[in-house]
């Protein structure tokens, strides 16, 4: 409690190597995509016929496709569309998951069995099937992509945020809080939150992890964002009508959302193991 | 020049004499932040056929960890033996391999454990866990496994223990699964049995059973009982002797009747007055005040001395060492000791 | 064992209604007009209006949610709005398919994933542990469709072992089964990954339970203890959460079904999405609701034959 939120970040990530591992593999996929426009290369929208198709060499790294379009500026800036899309949609569903789960427990009672009745509905749906429909009802866009994925994802944050809260709430140092005249936002925000910051953390990458999948799953079905912006399902879609005659297509992008994923779920993997006491030591 | 058959009939004397149970400088270390410390240090004692010796302190002082090594059963890696000799039979289990360990637990050497509720299979029938010793070390068939294990249920008077024979382990209750704890120890007729407070989830009624039960057959089967508690009230009922721990080292040892009629050390004097009496409207259970060290914070002198009411500073300057002030009668203590005994009475007794 | 079966069935039946509630409110905001999809632009407002009352549309919401919930739970699906044959003929000609496909994955999944979980627990914190658990992530970090265009591209495309396209005979059973190998080594990846993780932490758990120690106490060999004492224990939590994990499964199994071209469940919700066939929707939400609760009742029954304790109660 007395240390800050930077302190207990600290705490959380030195006490375990993988989740290192994990935070700095996803760090260079942010780098890349923050430098997208000076490390492409080249523009990842412009076609040449000449050129399509072509495998790997010195001049395309990870060769052209069906358009002659770079492969290697299309990986560089789909990174952007995954961690945009998955960024934007985790933080929303954090936020308004969260804040649920927050005054849902608070409050407590009928209101409380109400809301989680609900948020046991929505996690009953698997979260490729959830997005799917949303989707298909809202139509393909970069805002409805992360309006269904944030949606996949609010009844976890919703229930990571309750638990911890209907214990806080019971402790000894909210009774204080409230006998000092403290509101009752105040107490949750100051005391509760810091309390479960680093499940929050286990579960955002966690979920994070999903939110790449599903967005590459919907981009790979075709109900991703629309061509020409590249994004690593769509580019695995193309790919994968011209499996037989150039199967780097499919390879890049599919190794660049392994990796993506795989970093997420070493982070989410790595904190689990350092904060979960029953898990630590020996 | 001895001829073949004096020198079995010394050797059989011998082996009548020895103890079943005989502990030698015994050190266990476990590792506390890349740090070997010692939960036991330098611990000797002994149990002889038919005889109970209890080992008694709070919990944190070694007591159930010794039982343990004696089993060979040590966690593994964070804990090891790392200096001392422990025979059972004259044979010394800190030198064994696992296989040969395996032969000798549950078959010379039993233990039951404090938790009856979570010591138990919960998917195995109670009638499988009894007759599984038999079948391991007697190498019995499964149906003359089954209908030893059910002679042996009888023995602790399982109510109809025929027909509970197949039930689990949930269908019985907390006095019953210790039952059943207690036949698993004796199917195999161990030389030693540790049980290591085995009432203490008990209520006091129950107790009573449980306590008979196991006094009953230490004499029937002439066995060794290495008993351990922190309820001297137990104490009275069930031990010939008695070892008090603190802190990883045993600091008196005596009959049960020197203990109780002239207890020495001041932590066992604290240990007496710790004991809830009925005859006392108050609920007065003075505990002593504060708590056993942690084994990789142990002061340098006699680790007692912080919580010790007679403390000194000779106390802080050394350890002291477990020395005889009557025969069968040790302690560990500067102001209690031999050294000091001129003039003392007879410490605080258990009237009063 | 049979009332506990009954009642875990009563026990699903509200969260089943609340889930068949969101697939009614559902189904009805997707945006666009059923009869419309039918009969086309062209179709007349006489035409329109005749197909909205056949369907049962043109009443108030309230009566249609009556409607609805009455033939959901009588089993009557309705029909497709694009092929007009009935939503469970349509299902029950591809339902083969997805059952091979999971229970194959599945098994795949146990044969590997429980020795390997127990092998790491048992080595825990060592070598062996370690790569085990992040060979398990990466096996978790694939997405479905990657793994399997991996799988088709090696031996199907360069070693030419296995066949391209999942599509297979039902009646040829060997044609069945070889067909089946690359798509349950697809989703029996994430299975295996899945499996291996779970039953890795079960065993540390039950490891150090008392009862383990008592076990050990009484001599039984170290490798009686493991598979007689610990693993049975530690197979209750694995076979619960493998249980709710097969639900969350069907996403895969979709991307799967695609990958290789397979006819299946996910493939058939897919196609109903894309052409807006509202009716064949709402029946397969019904039917894949319906298959939750199958397979949480298969669950239960499998839990029930591990652990005593269930029968009872």
């Amino acid at each position: 409690m007395s240390r800050g939120f930077l302190g207990r970040l600290i705490d959380v990530f030195g006490a375990n190597k993988t989740s290192w591992v994990g935070l700095v593999l996803f760090a260079a996929i942010c780098v890349v995509a923050l430098l997208a426009p000076w490390i492409a290369g080249s523009d990842p929208l412009e076609q040449s016929i000449i050129d399509k198709l072509q495998p790997p060499s010195a001049t395309h790294w990870f060769g052209t496709d069906e358009f002659g379009r770079d492969v290697y500026a299309r990986l560089v800036w789909g990174a952007r569309i995954s961690l945009i899309v998955s960024i934007s949609a985790i933080t929303i569903a954090l936020v308004v998951g969260g804040t649920i789960g927050l005054v849902s427990g608070y409050i407590g009672g009928r209101f409380d069995m109400l809301v989680m009745q609900a948020m046991d509905v929505l996690l009953s749906f698997p979260a490729l099937i959830l997005g799917l429909i949303i989707v298909a009802l809202l139509g393909p866009s970069l805002h409805n992509l992360v309006i269904a994925i944030s949606l996949t994802a609010l009844a976890p944050f919703a229930r990571i945020a309750r638990a911890p809260t209907l214990i806080v709430k019971e402790r000894q140092f909210v009774e204080a809080g409230r006998a000092l005249g403290y509101s009752h936002a105040r107490i949750v925000f100051v005391h509760v939150l810091p309390n479960i910051l680093a499940e929050i953390l286990v579960m955002a990458s966690l979920w994070m992890a999903t939110a790449v999948r599903v967005e590459a799953s919907l981009s790979f079905i075709g109900l991703g964002v629309r061509p020409p912006t590249p994004t690593w399902g769509g580019m695995i879609r193309d790919g994968f009508e011209n499996i037989l005659d150039a199967p780097w297509l499919s390879i890049y992008p599919g190794l660049a959302i392994l990796t993506l994923i795989f970093s997420l779920n070493m982070l989410g993997d790595g904190l689990r193991d350092a904060t979960d006491p029953k898990l630590r030591g020996e | 020049m001895t001829t073949p058959a004096t020198q079995r009939a010394s050797t059989d004397q011998s082996v009548l004499d020895r103890p079943v149970l005989a502990i030698d400088d015994l050190t266990i270390e476990f590792r506390v932040r890349g740090q070997w410390h010692a939960a036991v240090r330098d611990l000797s004692l002994s149990v002889g056929r038919n005889e109970t010796l209890a080992l008694v302190g709070e919990s944190g002082c070694g007591k159930s960890i010794t039982a343990l090594s004696v089993m060979g059963l040590v966690p593994k890696p964070q804990g090891r033996v790392a200096k001392g000799r422990i025979d059972v039979d004259g044979q010394d289990i800190v030198r064994l391999d696992e296989a040969r360990l395996e032969k000798i637990r549950g078959n010379r050497v039993a233990m039951i454990f404090q938790e009856p509720m979570t010591s138990l299979n919960p998917v195995l029938t109670i009638g499988f866990q009894v007759a599984e010793a038999l079948r391991v070390h007697r190498g019995l068939d499964a149906a003359a496994a089954d209908a030893e294990a059910l002679r042996v249920l009888e023995e602790v008077k399982i109510p109809s223990a025929a027909r509970r024979f197949h039930d689990h382990p949930h269908q019985f209750s907390g006095g019953m699964r210790q039952r059943v704890m207690i036949a698993m120890a004796i199917a195999c007729k161990p030389a030693l049995l540790l049980a290591d407070e085995p009432t203490t989830a008990l209520d006091v009624t129950i107790q009573a059973q449980v306590l008979g039960l196991l006094d009953d057959l230490k004499t029937a089967y002439g066995m060794a009982m290495l008993f351990i508690t922190h309820n001297l009230g137990v104490v009275a009922t069930i031990a010939d002797r008695v070892a008090v721990m603190y802190a990883g080292e045993v600091v008196e040892i005596a009959s049960v009747h020197a203990i109780f009629a002239r207890p020495a050390h001041p932590y066992t004097e604290g240990l007496f007055r710790a004991i809830p009496r009925i005859d006392r409207s108050e609920q007065t259970l003075s505990a002593i005040a504060g708590q056993v060290p942690s084994i990789d914070r142990m002061p340098g002198g006699c680790r007692f001395a912080a919580r010790c009411p007679l403390r000194e500073p000779a106390c802080d300057a050394s350890s002291p060492r477990l020395e005889e002030i009557a025969p069968g009668h040790a302690v560990r203590c500067h102001v209690r000791g031999p050294a000091r005994r001129v003039g003392m009475g007879a410490g605080g007794g258990v009237g009063g | 064992m049979f009332w506990y079966l009954v009642k875990r069935l009563l026990a699903s039946a509200p969260t089943l209604i609340a889930v068949l509630t969101v697939v009614f409110v559902i189904v009805r905001i997707i945006p666009g007009d059923p009869a419309l999809t039918v009969l086309g632009d062209q179709a007349t407002p006489a035409a329109l209006a005749a197909l909205r009352t056949k369907l049962g549309i043109d009443k108030p919401l309230h009566l249609q949610y009556v409607d609805f919930m009455l033939s959901a739970l009588q089993g009557d699906l309705g029909r497709s709005l694009v092929s007009g044959r009935p939503v469970i003929n349509e299902v029950t000609a591809v339902l083969p398919h997805t059952l091979d496909l999971t229970i194959s994955s599945l098994l795949l999944g146990s044969a590997i994933g429980i020795p390997l979980g127990i092998w790491a627990a048992l080595r825990r914190n060592r070598l062996a542990d370690y790569v085990i658990r992040i060979v398990s992530l990466i096996g978790l970090s694939f997405p479905v469709f990657v793994s399997g265009i991996f799988l088709l591209l090696v031996f199907a495309l360069q070693y030419r072992i296995f066949p391209v396209i999942g599509t297979s005979d039902l009646a040829n059973l060997g044609d069945r089964a070889w067909k089946l190998v690359l798509p349950t080594l697809t989703l029996g990846l994430v299975m295996v990954a899945y499996i291996t993780r779970v039953t890795r932490s079960a065993m540390l758990q039950v490891l150090s339970e008392d009862y383990v120690r008592t076990a050990r106490a009484k001599g039984v060999p170290a490798r009686l203890v493991i598979t007689r004492h610990a693993l049975r224990n530690a197979l209750i939590p694995v076979v619960t959460v493998v249980g709710l994990y097969l639900g969350i499964n069907i996403g895969n199994s979709v991307l799967t079904e695609i990958v290789f071209n397979r006819p299946g469940l996910g493939k058939v919700i897919v196609t109903a999405l894309n052409q807006r066939d509202y009716a064949m929707l709402q029946g397969l939400m019904v039917i894949y609701c319906f298959l939750i609760v199958v397979t949480n009742l298969l669950t239960d029954l499998t839990y029930g034959l591990i652990d005593p304790r269930v029968k009872q109660s």
